[in-house]
């Protein structure tokens, strides 16, 4: 029995690097860890020049894959070809030539990844945990935008399409299972997640802007697009005034009417360009009164401030000044940070799976299993019937299922040798042979 | 069997805590859904305990201080699960399930009292279950009043830290507490009539002298003038919360202090 199963214990790659070196990607780039931005810059691929960058490297160094991933945080190449060692040699030369640098220049800037680390970077990248901003979501567009444009300059093959789908598969799971991209980090996010700890759901709440800065605008809009239903704008210039009324469909009022809408507005955006305070204690402490002690939410993103600070000890009134948003930005960002930790088991524990995803494409032990397994179950059953057989027809018989069992076997590798242009249908189809023959019994 | 299902229901509700208590600290949401399963288990095996021991005796198993504790377990733990599916709020977990375990493990130190002829009786069945459920609900409507002092201070002092994060909106809040304000109120209204009708037909007389009534009354008054303060004057946040607080301190006294001074009311 144990003579026929196959068992694939996860052993390092590197020994079996005869046979899966294929399935790996090296990696070798430079990121704002490792490299500051005049570095990164002199680096950095033109969006319009990175196919033919893809083919010099096909063409000039023998790396039948690439991918080139360039944003401004980072410059990174994924490639295979044969021996990793001369992958990341090419790889190197590849840069110093193409962006006109003195050799070896970059060196200290560089790292390079193998087999599993590589791996995990391209995880840890796509889900954002290499980001400055842990959690922002751009640089997933980024990779798959590279991924794209590397195949469509025909250099992705079985190494690229296994890890990537993997990665961004993995990204998926980050971000719906952590809250690493939850909590707001720039300021009118902020202000939306403020708005929402007071209010719950913004639909039916209005906001009353007063002054009409770029800043309010911006805020405006992320609040409207939260569901803000009403927007008031009291202006000293008229014009501006007349603008932010028609790009939110908003009411724009006379400020001598402040004091009236106050009481129905449930936020407030100050952001005039008055010297002192234009709001005090006294005036909001009438308005909260007659709003019934329903909370009032007041940013005032002027500088110099233009509510009075007293004003946030009045009972539900809650104020901010530019400086508060940005204390709960840093608060966010660490609050982020502690979630980054757990997507980085989620990313560690996803590496490992994929590195035995891809030890289960390994092929000579489990074309071994599965002819050894078919030819058991015909054998068994010969075992069952030997009685009253003589010897000779005993032998025979067990002669035509020796050649049965690999009529049997065949077609079936032929299907799994056969080159596919889907390595994760390729997967699947293994894994289910595996399954249906039970050669994963002993591992 | 139905000391089984008792033990085994506390063991469930304590696991349940226990898994509650990793999440606050450790975050993993994962473990948190094991932990109301769990809580869940526990609720249907006690809920099988009170139908078992009902069986067994032949009667609502809510005849004295013991029964009634882990009555009180039960309608919490209710209230827990009614406030959790529709709000969706963990920290309550923190705060209602270890309330949950403290009632459990007080049924422990007490030995089950016999039934006086007093209480057989069948507006038992109505006015003390009633009773329960308010003061179940009055609980929560501490905790709601707690938690959005939490949130309101973090937003003031604009520092967010855990609550900030953990805890939902002013508004969610809010909602939460005057909800289960108001629906406890009308239970304890419903069960203090009952109660009254009961006194009437089988209590000789004085029965308006009797502490806990006096005590439940006062109760009463406290969550009525909240309401009243609630809705006329928008009281919220910290008042809010004071008043509520007073208000189960009240209902505890009323509970387990009242009998002190003597009276009809076994528990």
């Amino acid at each position: 029995m144990e003579a026929y199963t196959s068992s694939s214990p996860i052993a390092p790659f590197h020994k079996r690097s005869g046979e899966t070196s294929n399935m790996h990607p090296v990696l070798v780039g430079l990121s704002h860890k490792t490299a500051p931005i005049e570095i990164r810059e002199r680096v950095a691929f033109r969006e319009e020049a990175v196919a033919s960058a893809l083919s010099t490297l096909r063409r000039d160094y023998q790396l039948r894959e690439s991918m080139i991933l360039s944003t401004c945080n980072r410059v990174e190449i994924l490639a295979q070809g044969g021996d990793d060692k001369e992958a990341i040699h090419g790889i190197k030369d590849f840069l110093h030539r193409y962006h006109a640098l003195e050799p070896d220049s970059l060196e200290r800037y560089l790292y390079v990844l193998r087999e599993q680390d590589a791996v995990v970077h391209v995880f840890r990248v796509a889900s954002s945990l290499d980001s400055m901003v842990p959690g922002e979501a751009q640089i997933l567009g980024q990779l798959k935008q590279a991924y794209a444009v590397s195949g469509q300059a025909g250099a992705a093959g079985t190494a690229l399409k296994t890890l990537l789908p993997s990665a961004f598969r993995v990204a998926k799971r980050v971000r719906t299972d952590t809250g690493i991209s939850q909590s707001a980090v720039s300021v009118s996010s902020v202000a939306v997640e403020l708005a929402r700890k007071i209010f719950g759901s913004l639909k039916g709440k209005s906001v009353l802007l007063l002054g009409a800065g770029k800043m309010a605008e911006l805020a405006t809009r992320s609040l409207v697009r939260s569901g803000i239903s009403r927007v008031f704008v009291a202006s000293r210039t008229r014009a501006r005034s007349r603008q932010l009324a028609s790009l939110f469909g908003a009411t724009s009022i006379p400020m001598g009417d402040l004091e009236d809408r106050l009481p129905e507005s449930d936020i407030l955006l100050v952001s005039t360009s008055s010297d002192s305070y234009v709001l005090g204690p006294e005036a909001v402490d009438t308005a909260v009164h007659r709003r019934k002690y329903a909370p009032l939410f007041i940013i005032d993103i002027a500088v110099p401030r233009n509510v009075d600070p007293r004003v946030n000890q009045i009972e539900n009134v809650f104020l901010y000044d530019i400086d508060d948003l940005q204390s709960v930005i840093g608060a966010n960002l660490r609050e982020r940070r502690r979630e980054a930790e757990l997507a980085e088991e989620i990313v560690l524990q996803e590496s490992e799976r994929h590195m035995q995803r891809i030890a289960s494409m390994n092929l000579g032990p489990l074309i071994a299993g599965l002819r050894g397994r078919i030819e058991e179950i015909c054998l068994d059953q010969l075992d069952q019937s030997r009685q009253g057989m003589t010897a000779a027809d005993s032998n025979r018989m067990e002669q035509i299922l020796r050649r049965t069992a690999r009529r049997i076997a065949h077609p079936i590798i032929m299907e799994i040798k056969a080159p596919t242009q889907d390595p994760q249908r390729r997967l699947h189809n293994i894994q289910m042979i595996r399954q249906a023959f039970g050669l994963d019994k002993g591992e | 069997m139905s000391g089984l299902l008792f033990n085994t229901a506390f063991a469930f509700y304590v696991a349940g805590l226990g898994f509650s208590t990793l999440v606050f600290f450790s975050k993993k949401t994962a473990l948190f859904r094991i932990g109301v399963i769990t809580v869940g288990v526990g609720f249907g095996l006690h809920t099988g305990f009170l139908v078992a021991s009902a069986i067994e005796t032949a009667r609502f198993p809510l005849t004295g201080l013991r029964d009634s504790l882990a009555f009180f377990a039960w309608t919490v733990s209710l209230c827990f699960f009614v406030s959790y599916v529709r709000y969706r709020i963990r920290a309550l977990s923190t705060f209602l399930l270890p309330a949950v375990a403290a009632l459990m493990l007080g049924t422990v130190f007490l030995k089950a009292s016999p039934i006086t002829p007093m209480l057989r009786s069948a507006w038992l069945y109505v006015h003390t279950p009633l009773m329960f459920l308010a003061y179940g609900m009055f609980l929560v409507t501490f905790v709601a009043g707690v938690l959005y002092v939490f949130q309101e201070r973090e937003l003031k002092n604009k520092k967010p830290k855990t609550f900030y994060y953990q805890l939902p909106s002013l508004t969610t809040l809010d909602d939460l507490f005057l909800k289960f304000l108001v629906a406890g109120f009308s239970f304890m209204t419903a069960g203090l009539l009952t109660g009254i009708v009961w006194a009437e037909q089988d209590w000789v007389n004085g029965w308006h002298k009797d502490p806990k009534v006096i005590s439940a009354m006062v109760t009463w008054c406290i969550y009525l003038a909240l309401i009243y303060l609630r809705l006329t004057a928008g009281w919220r946040g910290k008042r809010a919360a004071v008043v509520s607080m007073a208000g189960f301190l009240w209902v505890l006294f009323t509970y387990l202090g009242a009998s002190y001074f003597g009276g009809l009311h076994q528990f």
